[in-house]
């Protein structure tokens, strides 16, 4: 029965994994995602590669929002900025396929960087609004600017070859989209223990506290849009990649607005909570639409109600959660932990 | 309490998604039955024409089936609303696939452009209320096929009929034209093909997009300032209401003759504009209730089973109806051939049609390896006392691209 978890050098205080227990879930959930292409159906697979590229967007938006405290409304936006980067690329330039999953994200950084100057004046909801803006410019320019983009013919992308092999079938592409997510996580959790994720976070808590300590704000919310866009534009470059097809009503507004919804779902500021917000916010429809179906077949005479029951479901099991959990499915997570850790003996 | 609530919570969602991920099928080989799957848009921005044309192809599909089904098989039609969301479209297609579907209904231009890479690949066959042009094109999008007159021959045709309209109203020359359209891929869809064929008949041809907006005051003075006599208005009937009250409302209605394409010519538009709908004309590749033909027959005789009526309904559930009645039609050819009930051997078969006869709800539809433009020509409809009042005695015919 521990009492506490305690540290005696300060590696073990800056380790990723502290515990033994957490190594093991780690372990744990890496073989899941290492088994499960082998054991779900076609599916379940193509439902765990939606899982993945929500996640990596996921992790983007959480950086800025859930780390640096800026709301942005942008996200389906810089998705788009992404996919269509890497669609263009391939399709008009002629550019490989992998080389484009690093140069998308780097343009949509910039991008991201270029809306989020106004963030040095605007704050909060200002800011939210100026994000809007992004979003409904970038859409009007990949809906109208049609000889980059396709227009009315849409952006078909080649399919992406290894060795051969056409890799955007859903098994094949299971493993880019989950070692990229890998890479994300990664990447993030280091990010976070660097003096720049410090002042990202200096900066959420108290914007004037952290200039008074000597961090240049502007410099790390222009950053802090940056390396979030970077994120959420190499999930737009998977898109187009995987879907082959990069069309505008994937990226509108709706879609930005699911993403707040997952990192609020699942904890704003926590890693593993935009992987659980997510994972949620993708099953959620499939679930829903699943039992609407089933109780299609046993009660056949409410059919015409069921997509109106769905919606209302949609909504009530969202506010349900932020109710009963208004920290997110992170913060459930942690209770769980703590209630086996101390179980019988809770206080 | 409140965690149990939650634990709860959290496995019911579990179950339900292992039950969905279980429900497997075999692909439509056997004797069993055929397996189609549908999205629906009955809750999202398009669900006013969403919900009739649903009607009309699960209305189809019960009807079928009491007949007897298709040559003695039944079609189980796995469907769902998906709300016109892309992601979700995606996901309730891969699971349709998944429960062994063999074809694929489809709704909006969201949708179908999203799923068109993926369904060549599956060799899924996909139809659609989603008529741009490219999708007709079997180089482009392999596996769809147009039922509908595409957005580029239905504005063909209404300058075809302009020219003809102009001509009998004893003009000398052309017309000007402007394109009033929805400001997106979908409204622009048809103008370049409107603007070459204008030019190779020397009709000077302007498009002005008309964004989201309560009031097109502006554009209307765009319009005048062209000097257009005709209006081609191609976008939703919900937008097209307003233009058509500007142009009541400014006493412009003798100076423009206005011409809707599908998506604006319906009942909907006659309800919302009202009396600013008199005198519009109308491009619609399906006959409405309004003009009765053969082909409403086993609607009507379908509807007044269910305590409904095709007036009720509207075209739409027409539309709906006549795109899953060809899909099984190429099913049953497929039957009768003896082969396997397979994504490619339907295909196969649709390119087989050769002036399918729907009764008089469209014109008659060819597919071919190179053509997936199966309808070809529209007759033409003007709003009169509310209804839509069908005025050419033949079909009009695309002529171009």
């Amino acid at each position: 029965m521990d009492s506490g978890v305690f540290f005696t050098t300060y590696q073990a205080d800056m380790a990723l994994r502290r515990t033994p227990l957490q190594k093991l879930r780690l372990a744990l959930f890496i073989l899941f995602v290492l088994v499960f292409p082998f054991i779900g159906n076609n599916y379940g697979v193509f439902l765990m590669n939606q899982i993945g590229i929500a996640t990596i967007g996921a992790l983007g938006l959480n950086l800025l929002v859930g780390y640096t405290g800026q709301i942005s409304l942008g996200q389906g936006a810089f998705l788009a900025v992404g996919a269509y980067t890497a669609g263009v690329l391939v399709t008009k330039l002629g550019v490989p396929w992998y080389v484009t999953l690093l140069i998308a994200p780097l343009f949509t950084a910039f991008v991201g960087a270029v809306f989020g100057i106004p963030s040095l004046r605007l704050k909060g909801l200002y800011l939210a609004i100026a994000t809007l803006a992004a979003q409904e410019i970038i859409i009007w320019i990949v809906t109208h600017w049609d000889s980059v983009t396709g227009g009315v013919h849409a952006l078909v992308v080649p399919p992406p070859m290894l060795f051969g092999v056409p890799i955007n079938r859903d098994r094949y592409f299971y493993w880019l989209i989950w070692g990229t997510v890998g890479f994300t996580a990664l990447t993030i959790a280091n990010l976070l223990r660097t003096h720049y994720g410090r002042a990202f976070v200096a900066i959420r808590d108290h914007d004037i506290a952290a200039e008074i300590m000597g961090i240049d704000i502007f410099k790390y919310k222009v950053l802090a849009f940056a390396l979030s866009s970077f994120y959420v534009g190499l999930a737009g470059a998977l898109i187009a990649h995987w879907r082959s097809i990069v069309t505008w009503e994937r990226f509108t507004i709706d879609v930005s607005i699911v993403y707040l919804a997952m990192i609020i779902i699942g904890g704003l500021g926590s890693i593993s909570g935009s992987l659980f917000g997510a994972a949620f916010m993708t099953l959620l429809p499939a679930v829903i639409n699943n039992v609407g179906m089933a109780f299609k077949d046993v009660f056949p005479r409410l059919e015409e109600w069921i997509p109106y029951l769905q919606q209302a479901l949609f909504g009530l099991i969202i506010i349900l959660f932020l109710i009963v959990e208004p920290r997110g499915l992170h913060k459930f997570w942690q209770d769980l932990k703590n209630y086996f850790k101390l179980w019988p003996f809770s206080y | 309490m409140r965690r149990k609530v939650f634990l709860l919570m959290v496995l019911a969602f579990a179950v339900v998604l292992a039950a969905g991920c279980q429900r497997g099928g075999e692909a439509g080989g056997g004797e069993g039955p055929i397996k189609i799957g549908a999205i629906f848009d009955l809750t999202g921005p398009t669900s006013d024409v969403g919900t009739p044309y649903a009607d009309g192809i699960k209305g189809y599909v019960e009807w079928v089936n009491s007949k007897g089904g298709i040559e003695g098989r039944q079609i189980e039609l796995l469907s769902s609303d998906y709300g016109y969301k892309v992601d979700v479209a995606e996901q309730l297609y891969s699971q349709f696939v998944q429960q062994g579907i063999v074809a694929f209904q489809g709704w909006g231009t969201g949708d179908t452009e999203a799923l068109r890479s993926r369904i060549a690949a599956d060799q899924i066959p996909f139809m659609s209320a989603s008529y741009s042009h490219v999708l007709g094109n079997p180089k482009e999008a392999p596996y769809n096929f147009l039922v509908g007159t595409s957005y580029s021959h239905q504005a063909v045709i209404a300058l075809r009929w302009i020219m003809d309209d102009w001509k009998a109203k004893g003009m000398d020359g052309m017309p000007k034209v402007a394109i009033l359209h929805h400001d997106s891929p979908f409204g622009r869809s048809p103008v370049n093909d409107a603007i070459e064929f204008g030019k190779q008949n020397g009709i000077e041809i302007t498009a002005i997009p008309l964004p989201k907006a309560t009031d097109y005051t502006a554009e209307l003075t765009q319009v005048q300032d062209f000097g257009a006599q005709y209006i081609i208005m191609h976008t939703v009937s919900s937008q097209a209401a307003i233009v058509a009250k500007n142009i009541r409302d400014q006493g412009l209605k003798d100076k423009f003759t206005v011409i809707n394409l599908n998506w604006a010519s319906d009942e909907l538009f006659i309800q919302l504009a009202g009396d600013a709908a008199e005198g519009v004309y109308m491009v619609q590749p399906f006959t409405p209730p309004s003009s009765p033909v053969p082909g409403h027959e086993p609607m009507k005789e379908y509807l007044q089973g269910k305590g409904s009526s095709l007036d009720e309904k509207g075209l739409h559930f027409a539309q709906g109806w006549v795109t899953m009645e060809i899909m099984a039609e190429a099913i049953r050819k497929v039957i009768k051939e003896g082969k396997p009930v397979t994504g490619p051997n339907i295909k196969a078969a649709l390119e087989t049609f050769k002036d399918f006869d729907t009764q008089g709800l469209t014109y008659p539809i060819t597919f071919t390896p190179e053509s997936h433009w199966g309808n070809k020509g529209t007759h033409i409809y003007v709003v009169e006392n509310g209804q839509m009042k069908r005025i050419t005695q033949d079909y009009i015919l695309a002529t171009y691209p």
